[in-house]
């Protein structure tokens, strides 16, 4: 089984690796400038420096940190509130074109509006952030509780569940699926909208990290952040999104589009 | 049985009022949610619990509004920005359902460029900002670039899992009834893919249109995205909120009206079921 | 229609499991005569469907020859038309467009293949449902369409793959009767894969048994057509025949 694992795990690498191997070979070929594309070799210094004096990790844990937070408080109110309007047929009915229509608009467009309430910086990005994530999984977790089927709730009722046991056993684990989805789109807008914000309203992060090295024509650190910034959407999704899913979409089957 | 007069509440009667209104015309069921929430802005507007230079309230938006389509400006900003994720969302497909094609027939292909396909996605269009701007400086081709990148990966991805999911009697029927290994392609696997395909576009079109306003912001010298980062550094909020109401509306007149039905109705009508 | 000759097949192929070579056909040699109608049964794993896949083109055989009237096939072809398990019926395409694709693929004009389309849907009585789509259709309606689908293509030999597997009794029974009553008016050259023994009795001339991959026994069934449930269920001729055949495929 293991030996499967890391089957899997050479083969998917293998392309990766060919694909370094391509790079190298064109940047030598063509001879390319190094204010338009570097080779590798500066790309990995320019890394070593970045970790050796800190500004790289200064500049994940900024982004990281800001991601993180947002995102955290944008599940917490998201979930019982989705769930609270789910519940009432009339609520439900009342917020879901506005929860729509907010969830459509989430994330980057509330930039301008958003340096514009709190400043720049730290704020105002994890604002763009939270945004995305609050009103996406907001809007997944109603859709999610509404398709709850009404027999499910029934079932649960005269089986002498509780409100509270109702929430827990029927309403959160019906709703959990949609409520992943929600998470998996609207961290994708919060991580795109991240990066976004920090190229325009910030001066520490991977955005303006990526930014100010254009300034200054220093490829190797914009190509180091993008690999870093593409490096860390991978963890992300390997590690956190595709083990949530697996534990409840692939569990409890498909979800109802939204 | 005696039927017995009870008292209707007066909610209740809102509630049938709602329930009959709507569904003699679905579209209102959309509509009606938002009147409560423009009172409540406008009530909290005028209330001055913030000051009007930070929260304006729905009648200086209105008026902003009349002002900018008598300009000009804003039917122009708008199809400046229409256009260029049109460009870039045609661009996107014509690239990403032949090579999603390819990858999800191919093993080999599948192999060779899945990985690179997942961490190309993962590094996401935003990111490849400062370097376009580097090679293409602040035009029209940076901008389109990023929108056919973004559009470009749900595209080819949903197609591979469409195309994946075609089951293999079909392409065997096709075959023994004398199609050609071409034919299948056509005839076989591309209506069997498309419900996934639209999904891909759908959400191709959901992340593209925010790597717009991006790139507006970012790059830009025309646009929505653009009218409301130049707003922003003139502090007019007004012109801020004007664009958001536009983006929202316009997208999701698009999703809800146009998108999705062809979504459901591809996939629906043809009795499919995909994730 | 045409005759098809098998001659020494055999079929391997590696399983990753095991892995080992399997073998699922060793040398089978058959002939069907043009018009005739056989049926292959056996037990489970005794590789009739992939016999019926290797005759078909999806599976390349290891060793030996496949001939559709003297002429060596290989890969899929319209020679020989296959009727699926699962219907394998085109969900986004109309019934009449279904029956009209092989012709299409022909390069037969619209009008055309329209025409032949509702020939065929007239046959078996399908007319009706010429505008519907089919996951709007039952089953048993979706293998008449399957049927009908293959024969509008007028291949030279017709494969089934159990096809009446996936519908209930009492429409297997119905199918079964109209599929004898096709073959007894237009004569097709039919290879019937099934592990009903009552039914490859009923249906067929001839009863080829498999076992293991390979031919156990060929089995003349000589019962007077046209063949209907109701007479024959009853009949003592068929009754010894199915029990033969039936013990046959127990001893496999």
């Amino acid at each position: 089984m293991k030996r499967n694992r890391l089957a899997a795990a050479a083969v998917f690498v293998l392309p990766l690796l060919a694909l370094l191997v391509i790079w190298e070979a064109v940047v030598r070929a063509f001879d390319v400038s190094p204010r338009v594309f570097p080779a590798i070799e500066p790309v990995v210094r320019a890394g070593v420096d970045a970790v050796a004096d800190g500004t790289l990790i200064r500049h994940i844990g900024a982004s990281l940190g800001r991601i993180a937070l947002g995102t955290l408080i944008g599940i917490v109110i998201a979930v019982p509130l989705g769930v609270a309007m789910g519940t009432n047929r009339a609520v439900s009915a009342f917020f879901t074109p506005l929860l729509r229509f907010f969830s459509v608009l989430a994330g980057i467009a509330w930039i301008p509006i958003a340096t514009l309430w709190f400043g720049y910086g730290f704020g105002a990005i994890t604002f763009v952030i939270f945004n995305a994530v609050f009103f996406v999984v907001a809007y997944n977790t109603l859709l999610g509780v509404t398709a709850i089927a009404p027999p499910l709730r029934h079932a649960a009722a005269s089986l002498g569940a509780s409100r509270w046991r109702l929430l827990t056993e029927v309403l959160l684990p019906g709703a959990l699926p949609n409520i992943v989805t929600g998470i998996r789109t609207g961290l994708g807008f919060a991580w795109r909208g991240l990066i976004a914000a920090e190229m325009i309203a910030t001066n520490v992060g991977l955005g303006y990290m990526l930014f100010v090295a254009r300034d200054f024509y220093r490829t190797e650190v914009i190509v180091l952040g993008m690999i870093v910034i593409g490096l860390l959407w991978l963890l992300i999704d390997r590690l956190l999104l595709a083990p949530l899913e697996r534990a409840t979409i692939e569990r409890w089957g498909l979800v109802r589009a939204a | 049985m005696n039927s017995v007069a009870i008292a209707v509440s007066p909610w209740q009667r809102v509630w049938s009022a709602y329930v009959r209104s709507t569904t003699r015309h679905p579209a209102l069921a959309s509509l009606v949610p938002f009147v409560p929430v423009v009172a409540l802005w406008a009530a909290v507007a005028r209330s001055g619990l913030f000051p009007p230079v930070f929260f304006p309230g729905p009648g200086e938006v209105v008026q902003k509004f009349f002002t900018l389509m008598a300009n000009g400006i804003l039917p122009a900003y708008l199809e400046d920005s229409v256009v260029r994720l049109a460009a870039g969302t045609a661009v996107g497909l014509a690239l990403g359902i032949p090579l999603g094609l390819l990858v999800g027939l191919s093993d080999r292909a599948h192999r060779a460029l899945w990985p690179v396909l997942l961490f190309f996605q993962a590094i996401g269009d935003i990111a490849w900002l400062p370097i376009l701007l580097i090679w293409f400086g602040f035009g029209l081709t940076t901008m389109i670039f990023v929108i056919v990148y973004t559009v470009l990966f749900p595209v080819v991805l949903n197609t591979v899992l469409g195309v994946r999911a075609v089951p293999l009697e079909l392409h065997r029927a096709a075959l023994s009834l004398g199609a050609s290994k071409a034919r299948v392609v056509w005839e076989v696997v591309l209506p069997g893919a498309l419900p996934n395909i639209m999904t891909g576009l759908r959400n191709g079109l959901g992340f593209g249109w925010r790597a717009l306003i991006a790139a507006e912001i970012i790059v830009g010298t025309s646009g929505i995205g653009f009218l409301m980062f130049d707003a922003r550094r003139a502090g007019s909020v007004v012109e801020i909120l004007l664009g958001m109401i536009v983006l929202g509306v316009l997208w999701y007149v698009v999703d809800s009206w146009v998108l999705a039905p062809i979504e459901r109705a591809t996939g629906e009508r043809w009795g499919l079921v995909h994730r | 229609m045409k005759s098809l000759t098998i001659t020494q097949l055999q079929k391997t192929y590696f399983d990753p499991f095991t892995a080992k070579q399997v073998t699922a056909i060793r040398d089978i040699s058959l002939a069907v005569d043009a018009g005739d109608f056989v049926s292959v049964v056996g037990p489970s794993g005794c590789g009739k469907t992939t016999l019926l896949n290797t005759i078909a083109g999806f599976l390349a055989p290891t060793a030996g020859e496949i001939r559709v009237d003297g002429h060596a096939v290989s890969g899929p072809g319209p020679d020989r038309g296959v009727v699926f398990q699962s219907f394998a019926l085109f969900p986004w395409r109309t019934v009449l467009d279904n029956v009209a694709f092989g012709p299409k693929m022909r390069g037969v004009p619209k009008a055309r293949r329209h025409e032949i389309a509702r020939e065929y849907l007239a046959l078996a009585g399908l007319s009706h449902a010429a505008e519907r789509y089919p996951n709007e259709l039952s089953g048993g309606m979706q293998q008449r369409v399957g049927v009908v689908r293959a024969l509008a293509n007028e291949p030279d030999v017709l494969l089934m793959d159990e096809p009446f597997a996936s519908v209930d009794a009492q429409t297997r029974m119905t199918l079964q009767e109209e599929l004898t009553r096709i073959w007894e008016q237009r004569r097709p050259t039919v290879l019937f894969i099934t592990h009903d023994v009552n039914e490859a009795v009923f249906l067929s001339n001839r009863v080829i048994v498999l076992s293991h991959g390979a031919l156990l026994d060929d089995i003349a069934v000589d019962l007077p057509r046209p063949r209907a449930w109701d007479a024959l269920i009853e009949s003592a001729a068929f009754k010894t025949l199915a029990a033969r055949v039936l013990q046959q495929v127990r001893a496999a």
